[in-house]
């Protein structure tokens, strides 16, 4: 597996989570500055810097390979099935779209922010709960392939971009089109839990590494196919 | 704590969800029927992604 492939999948999942991370320090930041709000991201970074050095370290440290797989494979399985359930209910309108402009209004609005040490917790607890999804996938990617480094550069390049332009704008990221980016990421995580988890309780892919794509497409066709089936219902019950 | 928990596995739907499957893979891995996992597990989690979809 290319360096490539976990690059991309690693800073879209990064990217979709960094958006949602700087709504949050963004809402912090205009209510105790600046200054303090990047101090206490600077704080969850660290931790997660730290847990994906553990992560990686624990993993590789596990002696039998296909144990190791196995584990990662049911971790990704976990992850993407529920991304792929999520962004089909969202396609399909069965739930509402992640909205970042509400997120903030209401976050900015929250009595949390009033208090300096109080809203240096939630930018803290912000940034370290939306980069736990990402350090999940840097580490199950990184250390299955063998491309931790490469995870984690391309997981820090989303966290760069975001800030930039998040920055540069000073408003909560609403146009990234989150939902296509989960389930293109949902799709792609479910198939790298799928490959690993039956190869780790020896099943023989016919196609060798080449059953990726098969199963990335499998898994975008039928999440495309089961939005159609539920938008159709949902618009005859409206008429 | 909790939001470490629930990052990792979601809630007891999705972990119900993945559970059934690994065991149904596992079976069918061990089973006269090991040549059709590759298309039935598959199957299953997108069954399981519709089902989790509509709750």
């Amino acid at each position: 597996m290319s360096d490539l492939s976990v690059m991309i999948a690693a800073f879209l999942t990064a990217a979709v989570e960094w958006v949602e991370a700087f709504t949050i320090v963004l809402a912090v930041a205009l209510a105790i500055g600046w200054q303090r709000a990047i101090a206490a991201s600077l704080a969850a970074l660290a931790v997660l810097a730290a847990l994906t050095l553990f992560g990686a370290s624990a993993i590789s440290a596990i002696g039998n390979l296909r144990i190791a797989q196995f584990i990662i494979g049911i971790f990704l399985l976990l992850f993407g099935l529920r991304w792929l359930a999520k962004a089909i209910a969202r396609g399909a309108g069965l739930k509402p779209l992640h909205d970042e402009a509400a997120a903030f209004a209401k976050l900015s609005a929250s009595a949390a922010l009033a208090e300096r040490r109080g809203a240096m917790l939630v930018a803290f607890q912000g940034v370290l709960f939306e980069g736990l999804e990402v350090w999940l996938i840097v580490v199950a990617l990184g250390v299955q392939t063998g491309h931790t480094a490469a995870a984690a550069a391309a997981a820090i390049a989303a966290l760069l971009v975001v800030m930039a332009i998040g920055t540069a704008l000073r408003a909560p990221l609403a146009r990234v089109p989150e939902n296509t980016i989960k389930f293109g990421v949902g799709c792609a995580i479910l198939s790298f839990g799928t490959f690993w988890t039956l190869a780790a309780l020896g099943y023989q892919w016919p196609l060798g590494d080449y059953s990726l794509p098969a199963l990335l497409g499998f898994y975008a066709v039928g999440g495309l196919l089961l939005i159609s089936a539920f938008k159709r219902p949902a618009a005859m019950a409206a008429r | 704590m909790r939001g470490l928990i629930k990052t990792l596995i979601g809630d007891a739907r999705n972990l119900g969800c993945i559970a059934i499957i690994t065991a149904l893979a596992a079976a069918l891995i061990a089973s006269p029927a090991r040549p059709f996992a590759g298309a039935l597990i598959p199957l299953a989690l997108l069954a399981a992604a519709a089902y989790l979809a509509r709750r």
